[in-house]
């Protein structure tokens, strides 16, 4: 079939999909034992304000209503209050949006920066020292628990040797000395584009860690995937003929083989957004990064009933779209794909 | 998700356009990777059995060798934990404020944390949780998406279609998102921990075993079978459930190092394993405190969670070489 | 010799670039800290949280509480003087001249007419105005409260929630847009406006210049900027990085450390928070006294201390805590002996213990989380067996609230009075009946108990002492019956850099920093 009908019927079954994730994640907030009137009021709300407050959100009403008024809302675009913050849900994920990005877009650089390099050159020492050490390497950073990495980086690099902050996106202090007008609302880039080089600085200083903790797994995963797609590739018949015929090395792993090596990469890819949207929730954590893994985690340490249903349609959506344009991707490369 | 397994991968990658043969290998992540092995392109090499095959992995790959012992010591650890830990009674959690935060020493090999426990006994026990909670997690899901997948494979239709739909409404979620949010709405503990991730994993099994059966019901003898009279349970167990062992396996093994990760990770954030279980994550998050003043009380605790999810992906990566029929071409 | 290949190159720049820090130092006219204090609403009326840490600086109540043992008892700040009348059931108060707030308005009795009447209305803490009867402005600078009953009402107006004293134009649009502060609007007349909020992310203050106390005596900061950081650990961190010239939730765990390190003063205060733990009187085998005393007689009360608070805190004298009305040495409080213990287990026919009890405690809370294992462990002594079921606070409570007779055993709960009262707070709220549980989650009834609090209560406006004997004869009865276990009173450490002076902790306001009086030291 052609390729807009297979992202059509795609698309169809992903809406299909996240409707069911709704109605699931929607019963379990709604089946449990808490209180998200004293969540909304405070640890000492009296027990008339309680009912009050059940009475104006319609939290003691049957669950079939809920559902009911739940899913108007969600036909208008309205996922709710934050029982937390008081705000729309869909304004705390808006605001919080461009720093998880930033922070995966830094992440998915590196590995990718990283990682491909790696794996072709990888394949150019085959058995050697070389290759064995790359393997170790790229083991090992799958099997990194990211909670312990990004702990350690930070007894090292800010505790011991001091050259880098702890937390936070930015200094403090930099709104006064240095503010950074907010365009996309990606730091690295507003600074950049406004020529506020200080800012892009201090910016840039405070990614380094989270970044790095949050690409260990994927580096890892990229390393591999673009080796064995290389060696595959590389014992192919029209590879040999170009050997045969005198092509040099370097020409024919990077020209030749690299290029027909990008189909899988394009999955690994897929799967490693999904990696970082889970890794995102510690990396956060441990380094007071005001995004949406944070605000995920507390969301739910909180039982924050519309938050947390905001967060994981969000989430769910996110990852359905990234594998839709994976799929496309590699069904505008591969055309057997297709054949769903 | 955690999908550790260049398999899934390889799964995910090409749904359909599977050629038969081992379709869980059928991604270019197969292939020789290890040093020192036949050159690419060597397919006269004579086809060797399973045993002479691992035994000749054993011999060439020492990172094998050690992702074996390792997960062998772990079992073995799990197994014996109060025979093993010098302190059995501060491995379970009881505390002993007086020996408080102390260094390593020869009275407490690794240390003592912040209720006085010594960690050495604390990461002897809590090889149990890290080894079984995964175990179950794995176990549910195989039992679980192994026979919705022969199912599913077999029957073809609309059968197959409502199971794969169910399928990708599970795998839609980030497993840890599915599994933070009902390990939050039922309770922080293990045991919803394991079922929490339990539910989102075994759709992976369920394609993974479709796949085969999808191949395998177009081979010759299935449609002998059938055309002998045999009943598609029959065949499901007979053929189907068998072929599936062994890529079940090798996702399986995979997928303890990933679980681990889950698990430990849910208790760091505080949904998994509560206080005072002796659990690795568990261990991290109350040892960040002391990150300064008393390294010892995360540090071990996060090797040891290392190296067990390094072995298990070292097994699996070892199990893939040994079962792939492409690794002599 | 090989060039060095571009992605080596690039990473050496990048290397460099990382090393060669520029660390933000600190500066005259910006003040950074980290605090855990969350925002759950800006309403100066609602709030009812941990807000209060900037509320304290953004508006002002008539008066402020001064910590037990100043020379005197309270602080004039929109009120200069007050008075009581006679018969205890009139108290006028003459309000400062020229304050304004920071939506330019004039601070006058109408507006604190308006903001209390829409506290005791609508407020969060609303119950502390119940003795009240009416608010008269009897002239612009002079407000009348006539209450029902005698009150101390001097410690009401003094409360760090719900006494608040809000601009008239903002309370006009509040009516229109109930939340309409929620955007991140203060109206008060404090010396700090609200210049920026991003949630669970950044406060940013600002100084107001028409402050009524003046900016000249000392060099104030201009700007705070708030990082809101939960962690303890992150907050360490950044303070001894230099990022943050304050963080006010250390890790207990790291004071050894801090303080032999000479850049910071360390101060140890009194704090008005205490730990304790409900029985629950409805259920066998807890409903007999016999059983309860013995658990009291098995806790062990030094471990907990030194597990939970790393030794920063003194054991508690029933539910008051230390340095809040109406606590007294002469409180009894129980200690540690097991063989007391076992022989009342004994007596009750529970010999050698042999039965389990379900405790629960809330799962944020990482104090309670450190000393839940070890009270286990002490009561295992006697033969008890502890279930420890941590919960997040809401479910807890829930649980707690919604069917006392299958609810738990045992209720850790960390609790702080919210007017410097302990007596009509922690003793009325916890332990007189009640018949929907709201705080008495021992669910203890007694009516001796009662009388004498409610007595109390009424006697505190006119008769402190004669309360304060009326206290001590109730909390005898708390101490006999043993409906709770009383841990510790927590005490509270901080870490102030040496280039930093004018901390000053007021345990009356535990939420609250004071920025005004912060300045660099010279």
């Amino acid at each position: 079939m052609g390729l807009l009908q297979f992202i059509t019927r795609r698309l169809m079954l992903s809406l299909l999909v996240l409707f069911g994730v709704a109605t699931i994640v929607f019963m379990l907030t709604r089946i449990i034992p808490s209180n998200p009137a004293s969540l909304y009021l405070g640890p000492r709300a009296r027990p008339a304000e309680i009912a009050e407050i059940n009475a104006k959100f319609g939290f003691d009403k049957p669950l079939i209503e809920q559902y009911g008024q739940f899913l108007k809302g969600l036909a208008r675009g309205d996922l709710g209050n934050s029982l937390a913050t008081k705000r729309p849900v869909t304004k705390e994920l808006g605001s919080r949006l461009a720093a998880t990005l930033e922070l995966m877009s830094v992440a998915m650089l590196l590995a990718v920066i990283v990682g491909i390099p790696l794996g072709v050159l990888s394949t150019r020492m085959r058995g050697r020292l070389g290759e064995a050490i790359v393997r170790v390497a790229t083991v090992v950073g799958v099997s990194l628990p990211p909670f312990w990495l990004g702990l350690l980086l930070q007894l090292v690099f800010v505790h011991a040797l001091g050259w880098l902050p702890a937390a936070g996106r930015v200094d403090g202090s930099l709104r006064f000395t240095a503010p950074i007008t907010s365009i996309t609302g990606l730091n690295l880039f507003d600074t950049l584009v406004t020529g506020n080089f200080v800012a892009f600085y201090d910016a840039f200083r405070h990614i380094v860690l989270p970044a790095l903790t949050l690409a260990a797994y994927p580096i890892g995963l990229i390393t591999r995937m673009t080796r064995a797609a290389m060696i595959e590739v590389v014992s192919q018949d029209y590879i040999r003929t170009a050997r045969a015929y005198g092509v040099a090395e370097r020409r024919v792993l990077n020209h030749f083989a690299l290029r027909n090596a990008v189909g899988p990469t394009l999955t690994v890819i897929g799967l490693t957004l999904a990696f970082m949207l889970t890794g995102t929730f510690y990396v956060e954590v441990i380094f007071a990064w005001p995004g949406l893994g944070s605000f995920t985690v507390r969301s739910f340490l909180n039982v924050d009933y519309p938050s947390i249903l905001g967060m994981t349609l969000f989430g769910a959506a996110g990852y359905v779209l990234a594998n839709l344009v994976v799929d496309a991707c590699q069904a505008l490369i591969d055309p057997r794909m297709r054949l769903a | 998700m955690f999908a550790g397994s260049l398999a899934s991968a390889a799964t995910e990658a090409m749904p359909e356009a599977r050629a038969g043969g081992n379709e869980y290998a059928g991604g270019p992540d197969s292939g020789n990777e290890y040093a020192g092995g036949p050159e690419p392109g060597n397919e006269l090499a004579p086809q060797r059995s399973t045993w002479q095959r691992a035994l000749a992995i054993l011999k060439r790959d020492w990172l094998a060798v050690f992702g074996i012992f390792f997960v062998l010591l772990l079992l073995l650890v799990a197994v014996f934990a109060p025979q093993l830990a010098p302190y059995p009674t501060m491995g379970e959690g009881r505390s002993s404020v007086s020996t408080r935060m102390q260094p390593p020493s020869a009275e407490f090999v690794m240390g003592t944390d912040r209720l006085g426990r010594d960690v050495l006994s604390r990461l002897i026990y809590g090889a149990r949780p890290a080894l079984i909670a995964p175990l179950i997690v794995v176990l549910l899901a195989v039992l679980i998406g192994a026979p919705l997948g022969a199912i599913a494979g077999l029957a073809g239709g609309w059968v197959d279609e409502v199971i794969m739909r169910i399928c990708d409404l599970f795998l839609a979620f980030p497993s840890l998102l599915l599994a933070m949010a009902i390990v939050a709405l039922q309770g922080p503990s293990l045991v919803n921990a394991v079922i929490a991730l339990a539910v989102s994993w075994w759709p992976w099994y369920t394609r993974l075993v479709r796949g085969v059966a999808h191949s395998l019901s177009r081979q010759a003898f299935v449609e002998a079978a059938r055309a002998l009279g045999a009943r598609e349970p029959k065949i499901m167990f007979r053929h189907i459930l068998p072929n599936s062992v062994t890529p079940i396996l090798v996702q399986a093994s995979l997928d303890m190092g990933t679980v681990i990760l889950a698990t430990t990770g849910l208790a760091f954030i505080g949904l998994g394993s509560q206080p005072p279980a002796a659990d690795w994550g568990l261990m991290i998050e109350d040892g960040r405190a002391l990150l300064r003043n008393a390294w010892w009380t995360s540090t071990f605790p996060g090797i040891a969670i290392f190296l067990s999810v390094l072995s298990f992906n070292l097994v699996g990566d070892a199990l893939r070489d040994l079962f792939d029929p492409k690794e002599y071409r | 010799m090989r060039k060095p290949s571009t992605l080596v190159r690039l990473a050496l720049l990048v290397f460099t670039a990382v090393v060669v820090g520029v660390v933000s130092a600190q500066s005259s006219t910006v003040l950074r800290v980290a605090s855990t204090a969350a925002v759950t609403t800006w309403d100066p009326s609602l709030s009812f949280s941990t807000e209060a840490f900037y509320m304290a600086n953004l508006y002002e109540p008539l008066i402020w509480a001064n910590a037990a043992g100043s020379d005197e008892q309270f602080t004039p700040a929109l009120a200069t003087s007050w008075e009581l009348s006679d018969d205890g059931l009139s108290w006028t108060f003459h309000l400062r001249d020229g304050v304004k707030f920071h939506d330019g308005e004039t601070m006058d009795a109408d507006a604190v007419v308006r903001s209390i009447e829409r506290h005791k209305a609508i407020g969060g803490a609303a119950f502390i105005w119940e003795p009240v009867d009416k608010i008269v402005a009897v002239d612009d600078l002079t407000v009348r409260f006539d209450l029902k009953y005698p009150t101390p009402l001097d410690l009401v107006v003094a409360s760090s929630n719900g006494a608040w004293i809000v601009s008239p134009a903002a309370l006009d649009a509040a009516e229109e847009d109930a939340s309409y502060f929620e955007a991140g609007i203060a109206a008060g007349t404090g010396p700090y406006m609200l210049a920026e909020y991003q949630p669970d992310a950044e406060v940013v203050l600002r100084a107001f210049p028409d402050y009524w106390g003046g900016w000249g005596d000392v060099e104030h900061f201009e700007n705070v900027v708030i990082r809101i950081v939960s962690d303890a650990v992150l907050q360490e961190q950044m303070l001894l990085a230099g990022e943050v010239d304050l963080a006010l939730s250390l890790p207990v765990t790291s004071y050894q450390s801090i303080l032999d390190n000479p850049a910071y003063n360390v101060q140890t205060v009194v704090t008005p928070y205490s730990y304790l733990g409900f029985l629950n009187t409805l259920r066998a085998p807890l409903d007999d006294v016999r059983v309860r005393q013995a658990i009291a007689y098995a806790v062990p009360y030094l471990d907990l201390i030194a597990v939970g608070a790393e030794g920063f805190a003194s054991q508690a004298r029933g539910p008051v805590p230390q340095g809040i009305f109406p606590w007294s040495e002469e409180i009894p409080q129980y200690h540690q002996d097991l063989e007391k213990a076992r022989a009342l287990l004994a007596e009750a026919g529970h010999e050698g213990g042999g039965f389990t009890l379900h405790l629960t405690y809330s799962a944020e809370n990482a104090i309670e989380r450190a000393f839940a294992p070890v009270l286990a462990d002490g009561l295992a002594e006697i033969g008890i067996k502890i279930e420890i079921e941590p919960l997040l606070w809401n479910q807890q409570w829930a649980v707690a609230k919604d069917d006392p007779e299958n609810a738990q055993d045992i209720f850790l709960v960390l609790y702080w009075p919210t007017i410097s009262d302990a007596g009509s707070d922690n003793l009325w709220t916890m332990f007189h009946s009640s018949d929907a549980p709201y705080f008495n989650l021992s669910y203890w009834k007694n009516d001796k108990f009662d009388d004498l609090v409610d007595e109390a209560i009424k006697l505190t406006g006119t008769d402190r002492d004669a309360a304060q004997a009326l206290y001590l004869d109730a909390m005898d009865i708390v101490y006999d019956e043993a409906p709770g276990l009383f841990f510790f009173d927590y005490g509270g450490w901080f870490a102030i850099p040496t280039y930093l002076a004018g901390y000053e902790y007021n345990v009356n306001y535990p939420f609250a920093t004071f920025f005004y009086p912060l300045h660099l030291a010279n």
